[in-house]
């Protein structure tokens, strides 16, 4: 669902910490019907021109608070991401990228569901990784996006 | 007395989701162009920070659905089991979201909430002494591949939903009886009644398969295999296909899981219904009259009025997210979808 409008058009920049660019960051929708309990949000399969990020390079904004990485979403079992907001991904990329077009893959992930399943166990050891499919709610295919680095 | 229409808000999620409409938006349409007063929502969906919403907001809804003299009918809720990451939920917890949930639909002003047809039946009695309480009915969703009365045929269709019980209309029934109590029921989902791929989801499936024809293959030759055949031959015939094996069970479709016959014996406890739909289609030669081609309206309608049946039909539009792998100018318009289903649902139930 919402496939081509998963991400922002206009939305990715580059990330500026501490007067360094840290990497770059897109607005993101959720890939659902319905909003989430945060702690469900699992991360994405992230490819920008080819190279592929993992989840231990991103973060998520949401909420008002500052970016928080996937390991402190998952304890977020009482916060909600509700179904009408935006919310930010940062990738960790030392120097960010450079200006004009890029293309990026993306699959989010998301441990809603509607019941029990064969892998529930599985998944509280082992989360899906994103990107195979598993765990990607209703949007299992990985959408392309072609974004141009807007100016800060 | 006769069948009532309604919408779960469900059916704008796009234009929810683009911010063309919001639930007021949504309710002023179901008033002054549906003509009706029924209201359906999707607790995650509509309820500004479930599940703990301010009290400014569930006062904001009882009074914009008294301005407008609505009814709210059913809150459909969710059973995330993964909610606290470091384990499963067990049954107990599952019932306590249930109960949370009865309470704030109670706090809304909702007739009934909606469990999901995988909600084990253990949870639903954990949850009854909470739902009498506070005056809830809990209809169990009968949603597809999920029979009424199972049939041998039910089991060769369960496809990637292994987990659930066919039996669970009847697990119902019995709960119902034992306990004497009105607060528990069923949410029939028309879906159950569909006998085909909506030319919808079959546009998605062939613009996303790396070899389209292999879609072609299975509508052409779907009475000819069983599920697991038709997966197997696929995948034989067309090895890199990009077709995934729910993809597959979707396209061989060809005969609804439940008879509409089936739901005589259950009427008495329908608590509502979802009137899913994909897309609503002119009949040629009947102009400004509608159908959607993949499910039978027809037959269940007509067994519903000569039962006696009274409740809601909430129209509950799904088509628009085979579509969205498409720009703007593709994107279906949910209004008008929803406008053709009421049509239908009028003619039908013989209010027009």
């Amino acid at each position: 669902m919402f496939d081509q409008y998963l991400i922002r058009k206009d939305s990715l920049h580059n990330v500026v910490e501490d007067g360094k660019v840290t990497g770059f960051k897109f607005a993101v929708r959720i890939a659902d019907y319905r909003g989430c309990f945060l702690s469900l949000h699992n991360g994405y399969y992230i490819n920008c021109d080819g190279v592929e990020y993992p989840k231990d390079l991103q973060r998520f904004e949401i909420n008002g608070k500052p970016p928080r990485t996937f390991d402190e979403i998952k304890t977020c079992v009482w916060e909600h991401w509700n179904y009408d907001d935006e919310g930010w991904v940062y990738v960790t990329k030392e120097g960010g990228l450079a200006p004009g077009k890029h293309v990026i893959g993306l699959q989010q992930s998301i441990l809603a569901q509607y019941g029990y399943m064969p892998w529930d166990e599985e998944w509280v050891k082992n989360p899906p990784v994103p990107g195979s499919g598993a765990g990607s709610g209703k949007t299992a295919v990985i959408c392309q996006f072609e974004l141009e680095l807007q100016n800060d | 007395m006769a069948i009532k229409r309604g919408v779960s808000l469900y059916s704008y999620q796009q234009a929810q989701f683009f911010k063309q409409m919001d639930w007021k938006a949504m309710i002023r349409e179901v008033r002054e162009h549906l003509g009706t007063d029924g209201i359906e929502i999707i607790d995650e969906a509509t309820i500004r920070d479930y599940p703990f919403p301010s009290e400014q907001f569930i006062y904001d809804f009882r009074e914009y659905m008294a301005r407008y003299n609505m009814k709210a009918v059913t809150m459909d809720i969710y059973m995330d089991v993964h909610q606290f990451r470091d384990h499963v939920m067990n049954i107990q917890e599952v019932a306590e979201r249930l109960k949370n949930d009865i309470r704030l639909a109670a706090k809304l002003g909702f007739a009934n909430v909606r469990p999901l047809c995988a909600v084990p039946i253990e949870a639903i009695e954990l949850a009854l002494p909470t739902a009498e309480k506070y005056n809830v009915r809990m209809g169990k969703e009968i949603h597809a591949p999920m029979p009424i009365k199972p049939r041998k045929y039910n089991e060769e269709n369960r496809g990637m939903r292994r987990t659930m019980d066919f039996r669970m209309a009847e697990q119902i029934l019995e709960l119902a009886d034992r306990t004497g109590s009105k607060h528990v029921g069923l949410v029939p989902d028309f879906g159950i009644f569909q006998h085909s791929p909506s030319q919808v989801a079959i546009d998605y499936a062939k613009r996303h398969a790396k070899k389209p024809e292999a879609v072609d293959f299975i509508r052409e030759n779907c009475t000819s295999y069983t599920k697991d055949e038709m997966v197997r031959v696929v995948n034989e015939k067309y090895p890199d296909s990009g077709l995934t094996e729910m993809t597959v069970e979707q396209m061989w479709l060809h005969r609804s899981c439940a008879e509409p016959e089936d739901l005589i014996d259950i009427i008495p406890y329908i608590v509502s219904m979802h009137g899913k739909f994909y897309q609503m289609t002119e009949i040629p030669g009947k102009p400004g009259q509608y159908e959607d081609k993949s499910i039978d309206y027809e037959n269940p309608i007509r067994i519903l009025r000569e039962n006696g049946f009274d409740g809601y039909i909430d129209s509950e539009y799904e088509g628009q997210r085979s579509q969205q792998d498409m720009g703007y100018e593709n994107l279906p318009n949910e209004i008008e979808e929803v406008r053709r289903h009421h049509e239908m649902l009028k003619r039908l139930s013989g209010e027009a």
